[in-house]
């Protein structure tokens, strides 16, 4: 049975994903000159969707409520659930793909000097699908609707990765989609036993489970999320993935897909009330393995794309831990998660962007041959050092202020477990080794006499610089909006 | 009320001066005049707010909630805070001053953001010192090696943006052990807020390891041996009023992070672990100020020499902190007040005379367009009010009686004599040991400074430039004269000063204060003892100087007139500019007897490269384990998918009529099945 | 506590320094022109000399400045102030407040400071050379110094020298081995601090001209040689008046102080000649093998302070 939300907040999140499907339509109904506009109207759209639902969730005193939308007698389907957290994300994933949007109008052009194009409709079509099914996925209150999504935001990778059609980008676009299908068994296996346990496909049926049965279905979810947060086993698709156009890497496989994972596990933990321990190890160690391995890749890496997309593994890797930890008992931790979800698409998507600026004005992202950015164009050096900064965690930018959280809520449970206090103690250590390393590189790039392909820049486009302003102050204020909204 | 209404004026005041830096970009007079009055309003309104913090009875707060639930932003303003927040406004008047005529030589470099980020710098100095809860401290503290990371590179070429490297590395890595030490007491306390902290009182092997984490963080930030190896690349990297302010304040801020956590957070449970960490500061201290100077003597590059300095004088406030806290853990309270206030008052001497020092070493520097001692010379002639600044900068430095420098080690020397008379048998034993230690740096400093003067501003011109120097601009002859005024005025005028340093360092150590000066006398708390007076030394020396003037005065109308002779003697050779002594062979004795230091210094540098190698070695082995997952998990699956599709190709035979048997096959299957 | 009467006492006691320092200076000319088999020049040469050198030209090398020119007048100044501090004819310190032995070390810093700047003013090579080799002297002599007396200071419970000279006179010392060690540590480093074979190094007459003094003439030399002269007294006087205060006046009586005048010149002429005797026994160390000597005043002045801290 289909049903709609006869309240305005059910209704509201509903319009937020079905709008993006529309535009998607309109564009592949319409011709390809117009296809940017449509794309940044319809996103401009959503965002004031989320605006106002935003806004009424804050009138309502931040209580919110879950929707069924399609139910089989007592069988949930699927549903909305409407509350701090998820809006919260929502609101960063619609934002920033309005601005990704705009972005996109001004790097898919023949002004490019790394990749001249004519910006074709199946990408901004994809892009707005994407936003839809992104946002589905933040509001779904059942698994087979988180599952859906994850498909659906998967198939748009794959469209958006092999953009460019070269060999290389299908093959990364191939690897990609089939690596996070295979970890999506594992949401497969926890739709298929809760089902069998409880009877509904509800996310908040969790909590009735016996502990053991509670355990699988977590880490069946966990394995998901590994698959699609791009964390070990499963995190080899995302390097390669970089064949995407940087407005793509930026949105995707920074911002917002890869945070699926992230956020498909923080909502089984707020619906479980209360996790087995063992869910906790199993996230906290392998997070761990996987930010050392991710801190080591760093080492070898020259292209910007690709050192940023061991840095997302690594940003992921802490919200992960952040999220284990606090089945041990911190909420300070799971706040911290949520915080840096918000805070790292930001900052991520900010230096993304940045790399992407540079491979339009330059033609290159390999950081050797890119020196003196801040004498060629003081914005895109300014840009460059809030990013960086805000990655690696220093105040005044918002990364801090979510990794001081995480390792507060670190130290308070790694007070009762001292393996718990050695993993907070390698990520802090690993947290101070990322810092050295973006630092370096900040120091390479930025200061100093522009190198050749650095002088021989074209000038920034307008789209470009409004996005990099509008991100360099979220990313000095998106912590405090995210402090005082999650309370 | 007062001090914090002066604080928050002060404040905004900074923020102002910055914002206007930025959007009056270009206009480069323009931002020259108006980001220094800005700044100089801005430090006397902070100076005032210091002052009035200090003589206040009761410390001042303000509690205002934030976005943060976890985290209160709440300031304190106690008498240590106000002591450091006029520190820190002293020296930024004085920078301001200063830089006015400073700033022309960066003209077309970005002055404006130059003004920016100095701002951003003081403000974030100032809030650190006051901020009362932990989320907040380690923000403005991370800030303020941010602000500073980015005067230190503003040179942009290769050695600044290292130096700058190693400066936020070495400071980020402190911060992060701090920011470990606050959650440890946060985890005992249930909140960040200092006053938490206080109340809440860490059991036995926690505080210690609470206490280590938080020496080792603040200690990297001061500038202690062995975390000092930023000091000497950062300082001199930086515009000289910026050096300034870092060597004058920010260091102390390492050392105001050591005496608020040891004594102010875990002060409650003080005991025997306590005396360990005043030993270990008071170790720590005399080991940085004999190595400080004793490499300071063998630089050449005057502003590299006067970091290492820093890391001396550190080293002298840390012996001073060290004894306090040793106090402390003997429940003596006269002997703590004595050793902190020492402390604290050395840190304020030091701000203003390393300040002086390095404010003249960038009026020598922009005058003769270079940083090497050997190529000054004779410039008292040419610039006779920086060379007279400088002297007394030199002089206090030196610890020359009476001036200041020489009243806060007096009163470090009687700390430590008064630890070893009353201590247990490790004070007895460590206490004379340190004394020691503090006597050998200070003839080695007086040794260094007789070098550094001597060579810049004595003797002949030894380069075209230093001939042909004239004196600096008045802005920076102005502000090289507060300081020294500022030099002797604390030296004279220690009887008022010291009551109100020993009334800070009772208030933060938390008890009754003690006597330090009857009249124009100073005393170590007990009037039995040694007392000193800087007015009759002064008194003293003036009215005996009359004696020699007058001698000579006998039979001055039997000599001739003075004369100027043609060259000093040089033993029957015609004498060269060469001939005379040099930066390199007057510190030379002390480079060959004090020889092991030296080599220690290389064998440790030698390590490094070891090390490097290492680094490169993990860097070949992760190049080569990137694409591990990729050719032993993806290619071999994806190889046996398409062998096997490949394999089963053999089903399409391409004949309808096979196709046809399977049909019937599959019939006759399902069939037999079903039956 | 400090009164008009003890500051007087001090004037008139760094005065009566003043006018007898050349006659102490006379007397190790006489000791080693005695040794040497001469007449010598008399005891009162000295004061000739002065007087001859008053009326000559003050002559300065080009490119000296000011701290050339004020050297004399530095020195003189400042090793008259420390002698208003020094216990000489009492048990006291007539001025307290100067007193202090960290300050009085720290006084005769301030005399270095400018001795060894005036080598670099000058230009001269060898008054650079002299320089350098007086502030590391100074190195290696103030914390033996600060040692010895430091442990004298802790036995006597004061940094005061007149504290610590009661103390010993009195007999109020809790360990005796102690002090006579640090005593004699302290003799050694004075010894050094003299100036005097074979310690010689600043003004090294065989190998550097005088040092410093090379390029000084007429008044300035005079004074110059004025205050050596009274540095090497008050030095002197500095080492009896703490460890030697015997027959000094416990009170400010007129008879106390004519009695302690006597013993303290007594003391004097004594070392003095003992001293004499000595420096031209000896020849000139080599300045790099100093530290070896140095090192020795160090072992003696730790020996003293772990006797104090045994409490034998």
């Amino acid at each position: 049975m289909i049903t709609l939300p006869t309240e305005p907040l059910g209704l509201l999140a509903l319009a937020a994903i079905l709008v993006p499907f529309g535009g998607a339509a309109a564009i592949a109904a319409s011709e390809r000159a117009s296809a940017k506009w449509l794309c940044q109207g319809f996103a401009a759209a959503t965002v004031a969707v989320i605006a106002i639902l935003a806004m009424s969730l804050l009138g309502d005193g931040k209580v919110g409520g879950t929707f069924e939308l399609i139910s089989f007698g007592s069988v949930s389907i699927l549903g909305l659930v409407v509350d701090s957290v998820s809006v919260l994300i929502a609101l960063a994933v619609i934002s920033i793909g309005l601005l990704v949007a705009i972005y996109s109008a001004a790097y898919l052009n023949a002004g490019n000097r790394e990749h001249p194009d004519i910006g074709r409709r199946r990408f901004y079509a994809f892009l707005l699908v994407f936003i839809g099914a992104m946002t589905g996925l933040v509001f779904s209150s059942t698994v087979v609707g988180q599952l859906a999504f994850f498909e659906l935001t998967g198939a748009c990778s794959w469209a958006l990765i092999g953009y460019y059609e070269s060999p290389k980008a299908l093959r990364s676009a191939a690897k990609a989609l089939l690596v996070t299908h295979v970890a999506s068994l594992g949401l497969y296996v926890a739709a298929a036993l809760l089902f069998l346990s409880t009877g509904t496909f509800s996310l908040t049926a969790i909590a009735d489970l016996s502990p053991g049965m509670k355990a699988t279905v977590l880490l069946a979810i966990l394995v998901a999320a590994w698959g699609k947060s791009a964390q070990l086993p499963f995190h080899m698709w995302l390097p390669d993935a970089m064949e995407a156009p940087t407005p793509v890497s930026a949105y995707l496989h920074a911002a917002s897909m890869v945070k699926v994972g992230v956020y498909i596990f923080a909502r089984g933990l707020m619906s479980a009330g209360g996790a087995p321990e063992i869910v906790g190890w199993v996230g906290s160690i392998m997070a761990v393995l996987t930010l050392v391995y991710g801190f080591f890749m760093y080492l070898p890496q020259v292209d910007l794309k690709r050192l940023l997309a061991y840095s997302t593994i690594t940003q992921l890797a802490y919200i992960l831990l952040a999220l284990s930890l606090s089945v041990f008992g911190s909420d300070l931790a799971f706040k911290g998660a949520i915080a840096h979800i918000f805070n790292h698409a930001f900052a991520k998507t900010l230096f993304f962007l940045v790399a992407g600026a540079l491979s339009y004005t330059a033609g290159t992202r390999l950081l050797p041959s890119l020196r003196g950015i801040v004498t060629k164009s003081p914005l895109l050096g300014v840009a460059f050092v809030c990013a960086a900064l805000a990655i690696t965690g220093v105040p005044p930018f918002n990364g801090f202020f979510s990794k001081f959280a995480i390792f507060a809520g670190g130290f308070e449970v790694g007070a009762h477990h001292w393996a718990l206090m050695l993993l907070v103690v390698i990520a802090l250590a690993e947290s101070v080794g990322s810092f050295a390393w973006f630092l370096k590189w900040l120091g390479h790039s930025v200061p100093g006499k522009p190198s050749t392909t650095m002088a021989a820049a074209a000038p920034l486009p307008a789209g470009m610089k409004f996005v990099l302003v509008a991100l360099v102050a979220m990313t000095v204020v998106s912590s405090s909006i995210a402090a005082s909204w999650l309370g | 009320m007062i001090p914090l209404s002066l604080l928050i004026m002060s404040l905004l005041l900074s923020c102002g001066g910055a914002i206007l830096c930025l959007l009056l970009k270009h206009r480069e007079g323009d931002i020259r005049l108006g980001g220094s009055g800005v700044g100089i309003a801005a430090a006397l309104a902070g100076l005032g707010a210091g002052l009035t913090a200090i003589g206040a009875g009761q410390p001042a707060v303000l509690d205002a909630a934030g976005p943060y639930p976890f985290a209160h932003f709440v300031l304190r303003l106690d008498p240590l805070a106000g002591l450091m927040i006029a520190v820190i406004s002293l020296l930024s008047l004085v920078a301001w001053i200063y830089g006015f005529a400073y700033v022309r030589e960066y003209a077309g470099r970005g002055v404006g953001a130059m003004g920016f980020f100095m701002n951003a710098f003081i403000v974030s100095m100032m809030l650190v010192v006051a901020a009362d809860n932990g989320f907040w401290f380690l923000i403005f503290f991370e800030m303020m090696s941010l602000a500073s990371y980015f005067l230190v590179i503003f040179d942009q070429d290769d050695e600044a943006v290292g130096a700058g490297f190693l400066y936020f590395l070495v400071a980020h890595g402190g911060s992060v052990l701090i920011m470990a030490a606050f959650f440890l007491m946060a985890n005992q306390a249930g909140s960040f807020d200092f006053a938490a902290f206080r109340a809440h009182p860490l059991p036995a092997p926690l505080d210690s390891v609470a206490f280590l984490l938080a020496f080792i963080g603040f200690g990297a930030k001061a500038g202690m041996i062995p975390l000092h190896i930023w000091l000497p690349r950062a300082h001199p990297a930086a515009p000289s009023h910026a050096s300034a302010l870092m060597s004058g304040v920010m260091i102390k801020i390492g050392v105001f992070g050591i005496v608020k956590v040891g004594i102010d957070l875990l002060g409650a449970s003080a005991g025997p672990a306590m005396l360990g960490w005043g030993l270990l500061a008071l170790a720590f201290g005399a080991v940085s100020s004999v190595l400080g100077v004793v490499y300071a003597l063998a630089e050449h590059d005057i502003k590299k020499l006067l970091a290492y300095h820093s890391v001396e004088n550190i080293g002298i406030i840390l012996l001073g902190v060290g004894t306090g806290m040793i106090g402390m853990a003997l429940h003596q309270p006269v002997l703590a007040v004595l050793g902190l206030m020492a402390g604290l008052y050395h840190l304020l001497n030091h701000a203003v005379f390393k300040g002086l020092l390095f404010l003249g070493a960038g009026s020598t520097i922009f005058r003769t367009h270079t940083k090497d001692m050997e190529e000054m010379g004779g410039l008292a002639r040419n610039m006779p009010w920086t060379a007279l600044s400088f002297l007394v900068g030199a002089l206090a430095i030196s610890a020359i009686p009476p001036l200041n420098g020489f009243v806060s080690e007096w009163y470090t020397y009687q700390a430590l004599f008064a630890a070893a008379l009353d201590g247990t048998p490790l004070v007895k034993f460590a206490a004379p040991i340190a004394a020691v230690m503090l006597a050998l740096t200070g003839a080695l400093a007086v040794m260094c400074f007789v070098k550094a003067y001597g060579i810049m501003f004595a003797g002949a011109p030894r380069s075209h430039h230093a001939e042909e120097a004239r004196e600096a601009p008045a802005a920076m002859v102005a502000g090289m004269a507060v300081l020294a005024v500022a030099c002797v005025a604390l030296g004279l005028l220690a009887p008022l000063v010291a009551p109100v340093m020993g009334r800070i360092a009772a208030a933060t150590i938390g008890t009754a204060p003690v006597t330090l000066a009857v009249g124009a006398t100073l005393l170590p708390g007990d009037a039995q003892q040694a007392t000193l007076s800087t007015p009759l030394i002064a008194i003293l020396l003036i009215a005996m100087a009359f004696l020699p003037i007058g001698l000579k005065a006998v039979f001055a109308a039997k000599r001739g007139g003075d004369r100027k002779v043609a060259a000093p003697w040089a033993a029957g050779y015609l004498p060269d500019q060469h001939m005379s002594a040099s930066a390199g062979g007057f510190a030379q004795p002390i480079r060959m007897f004090f020889a092991p230091l030296y080599t220690m210094r290389q064998a440790i540098a030698g390590r490094w490269t070891g090390i490097a190698h290492g680094f490169e070695r993990v860097v070949t082995l992760a190049r080569r384990t990137e694409p591990l997952a990729d050719r032993s998990v993806i290619a071999p699956i994806a190889g046996a998918v398409d062998a096997s599709g490949k394999w089963l190709q053999i089903i399409q035979a391409g004949d309808f009529r096979i196709y046809c048997l399977y049909i019937v096959a599959a019939l006759i299957a399902l069939l037999a099945l079903a039956v | 506590m400090l009164t008009f009467s003890h500051l007087i006492l001090g004037l008139f006691q760094a005065l009566l320094l003043l006018a007898a320092a050349p006659l102490v200076s006379g007397l190790s000319r006489m000791v080693r022109a005695k040794l040497h088999t001469r007449h010598g020049p008399g005891l009162l040469q000295d004061y000739r000399d002065i007087a001859k050198l008053l009326t000559r030209q003050d002559l300065t090398p080009p490119n000296s400045g000011f701290a050339f020119r004020s050297m004399p007048a530095v020195m003189l100044t400042t090793v008259l102030v420390i002698a208003t501090g020094i216990p000489m004819l009492t048990r006291f310190t007539p001025v307290a407040p100067i007193g202090d032995l960290i300050t009085v070390i720290y006084l005769f810093a301030l005399a270095r400071f400018f001795f060894s700047l005036s080598g670099i003013d000058s230009g001269s090579s060898f008054s650079g050379i002299g320089g350098s080799r007086e502030l590391t002297m100074g190195v290696l002599v103030e914390p033996v110094m600060l040692l010895s007396l430091f442990v004298a200071a802790l036995l006597a419970g004061s940094t005061n020298l007149g504290a610590i000279g009661s103390a010993i006179a009195d007999g109020h010392v809790r360990s005796a081995t102690a002090t006579v060690i640090a005593a004699l540590s302290f003799a050694y480093a004075i010894y050094i601090e003299l100036g005097k074979l074979p310690y010689d190094m600043a003004e090294a007459e065989q190998e550097l001209q005088e040092g410093p003094l090379t390029e000084y003439s007429g008044p300035s030399l005079a004074l110059i040689k004025w205050a050596m002269a009274l540095k090497q007294t008050v030095v002197v006087a500095w080492f009896v008046g703490v460890f030697l205060p015997f027959g000094s006046a416990p009170e400010m009586t007129v008879f106390g102080l004519l009695f302690g005048l006597v013993a303290f010149a007594i003391k004097l002429v004594l070392i003095f000649a003992a001293v004499g005797v000595v420096e031209n026994s000896v020849a000139r160390v080599r300045f790099r093998l100093t530290p070896q000597h140095s090192w020795v005043g160090v072992g003696a002045a730790s020996l003293a302070f772990v006797f104090y801290l045994v409490g034998l």
